[in-house]
């Protein structure tokens, strides 16, 4: 069964009269440990589709299925409850606290989601994102890949099924995108679902599969090859 | 970690705009605590003050009784007398203990004005039994003889001994005797013997006031009403002066707490600002918090948290503050104010206290309730999109 299940969605923006169309009938399913791309010139629909897949909105039309459940439709508790448990969010500005260090960034959804501190798992990400020694910094003494390895920990400390990224490497050099992505396929390997939203041709190559979306319609799905599973 | 520790954090960001808006808040809830520390006070002293006086009732010529009371308490002048038939009148009444004649009057010497005392010191002396003096008291026909107050004696280098030239005709009259601090309005003044009082100020068979002390105070109304059969006397009682004093300050005291009122706005105004401006810069951010498992409400307790800290912080720093400035406020008081007792006007009452810290988070909780319902309410999706920082 898919993990995730995206039918036919549909998402309208309203700017006083004005309506745009930002998505027109999408359709995209992801197994687990998937890792998708996504990719599409600028104001095509990408943020549009990972907010509506993160259910930070809501569709006016479709239907999404995570782990076989409809979710566009669910009240506001059970939409939180599932940012906290079931979806990770990874920005292209990171969005880390200043006056806290990395792991405290890391562990800050830790504070919504009311779970106890794991500090053995705290050291497990900060290991795979490779912070370890870098841990007790706060991000304005960090490089700008490790800013966004910081978001990443953030994003998994709550064990999510599905890890949603928009344009993380948008700010960064080459090399430092080279290791995020490495830290990606480690964590597809782990059975995470990965949905990466990237300009980038090479980067996008790396994933299993390429999705293209042009004007808020699904232009072309090409498997990359890569997927071994 | 939790969303008070996040508050908390995030307070610190900002330091110094946290410091100012508890500052605010201090500066309000410092003047609200010593309002209301000032107001037990100062019916405190007041109460106690006229209780020193050791008398029931004051018998003053008819017109202004109060005010003539409260001279008589407070030191002044009156320019109306009674006779002294009129004091033979009032010992003849029964259940009259004591009734002992005030004469007062003021002179100016260097510019500073002088209040002379005239009394018959075997009466007055049983009145206040407390007034012990260095050197001796007069008798009531002693001639040319005075006892002064401990304050009038230190502030003009007087000596027990030492010859004044006094009154307009300059009359060496010697300082037999100096008072000790009582704490009270005769700490400043020169006390007389009455006859001579009446000599030298030319106020022949004249006096003020008769202060009377009763055999049985709860007879207190029926003796006023005998007195009070006396042509041109009036009598006040002591419990009247002390409520007509504190109706004076009522007057001063809505003055004051209309300033507060207004500071309170004011500050709690600023702090909503804060708030408001903190959610502004912080848009971006709590549409992330969002995002990454914050609901609505985690939002809103944040935003409250941080402002209740501000206000509760601020509140503590106000008492603190009013306390150890309470010298500076009684001043300010004392000039604001009709009548103030000679003791201090500030009782500190834990219990005042706690009321204004916890009027401080009340403040809060009205402070930050439309900021955290603004930041409640965040779409996470504008949020992250919006322009600002
Ligand atoms: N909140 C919004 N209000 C109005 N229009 C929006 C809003 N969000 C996105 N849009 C519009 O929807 C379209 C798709 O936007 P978006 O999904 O952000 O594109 P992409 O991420 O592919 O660059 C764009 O035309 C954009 O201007
Ligand atoms: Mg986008």
């Amino acid at each position: 069964m898919n993990l995730l299940e995206v039918q036919n969605l549909t998402k309208i923006y309203r700017r006083g009269s004005e309506e745009i169309h930002a998505l027109k009938g999408v359709s995209l399913t992801a197994r687990a440990g998937e890792f998708i791309s996504i990719v599409g010139p600028s104001g095509s629909g990408k943020t549009a589709l990972m907010n509506l897949i993160g259910s930070l909105d809501t569709p006016d039309g479709g239907t999404i299925l995570i782990d076989g459940k409809e979710i566009s439709g669910l009240p506001e508790r059970e939409r939180v409850s599932l940012r906290r448990h079931t979806i990770g969010f990874v920005f292209q500005q990171f969005f880390l606290i200043p006056t806290m260090t990395a792991r405290e960034n890391i562990m800050l959804p830790l504070i919504f989601s009311r779970q106890k501190i794991d500090e053995a798992w705290i050291e497990q990400i900060l290991a795979m994102v490779g912070l370890t020694e870098r841990a007790g910094h706060k991000p304005h003494e960090l490089s700008g890949g490790e800013m966004q390895r910081v978001a990443i920990g953030r994003a998994l400390v709550n064990r999510p099924e599905i890890i949603l990224a928009d344009e993380p490497t948008g700010n960064l050099d080459s090399a430092t995108a080279e290791q995020i992505y490495v830290i990606f396929e480690e964590l597809t390997r782990q059975g995470i679902t990965l949905i990466v939203v990237t300009h980038n041709p090479d980067l996008a190559r790396r994933s299993h599969r390429i999705v293209t979306i042009c004007d808020g319609i699904i232009h072309d799905e090409s498997s990359t090859g890569t997927d071994d599973s | 970690m939790n969303l008070f520790t996040l508050a908390f954090r995030n307070l610190r960001r900002r330091k110094v705009r946290t410091l100012l808006t508890i500052a605010g808040v201090a500066i309000a809830v410092s003047v609200l605590f010593s309002l209301l520390a000032f107001n037990a006070g100062y019916e405190q002293e007041l109460t106690k003050e006229v209780d020193n006086l050791g008398i029931h009732l004051l018998a003053v010529p008819k017109g202004c009784p109060y005010e003539a009371a409260s001279m008589i308490i407070h030191g002044g002048v009156i320019p109306k007398y009674l006779n002294e038939s009129d004091l033979s009148s009032i010992r003849n009444i029964p259940g009259v203990a004591i009734a002992t004649p005030i004469l007062m009057h003021q002179f100016l010497l260097n510019g500073t004005p002088h209040i002379v005392y005239g009394i018959e010191s075997s009466d007055m002396l049983k009145l206040r039994p407390y007034w012990h003096a260095e050197g001796r008291f007069f008798s009531d026909t002693e001639k040319n003889v005075m006892v002064i107050g401990r304050g009038l004696a230190e502030k003009e280098n007087l000596k027990v001994g030492q010859i004044l030239n006094f009154g307009p005709k300059k009359e060496p009259f010697e300082i037999v005797g100096i008072l000790d601090r009582t704490g009270g309005q005769e700490d400043e003044f020169h006390l007389v013997s009455l006859s001579e009082t009446q000599r030298v100020f030319g106020k022949e068979h004249k006096v003020n006031a008769v202060a009377v002390f009763l055999d049985d105070i709860t007879q207190i109304s029926d003796h006023s009403d005998e007195i009070e059969k006396i042509p041109e006397v009036q009598v006040v009682t002591m419990t009247q002066v002390t409520g007509t004093i504190m109706n004076l300050v009522g007057s001063a005291r809505i003055l004051l707490f209309s300033l507060i009122a207004v500071a309170v706005v004011i500050s709690a105004c600023g702090i909503s600002n804060t708030l408001l401006m903190s959610v502004y810069e912080r848009t971006r951010e709590l549409g992330m918090f969002k995002a990454i498992g914050a609901s609505s409400t985690d939002i809103g307790i944040m935003i409250l948290t941080e402002t209740i800290v501000i206000t509760t912080l601020g509140g503590i720093a106000g008492v603190g503050g009013a306390l150890v400035g309470a010298g500076l406020i009684e001043q300010f008081i004392r000039g604001a104010i009709p009548y103030a007792p000679a003791g201090s006007l500030i009782a500190f009452d834990p219990e005042v206290a706690l009321i204004c810290i916890g009027f401080s988070v009340i403040l809060g909780v009205i402070c930050g309730l439309y900021p955290a319902y603004r930041s409640s309410r965040l779409s996470p999706i504008e949020a992250i999109r919006s322009e600002a920082v």
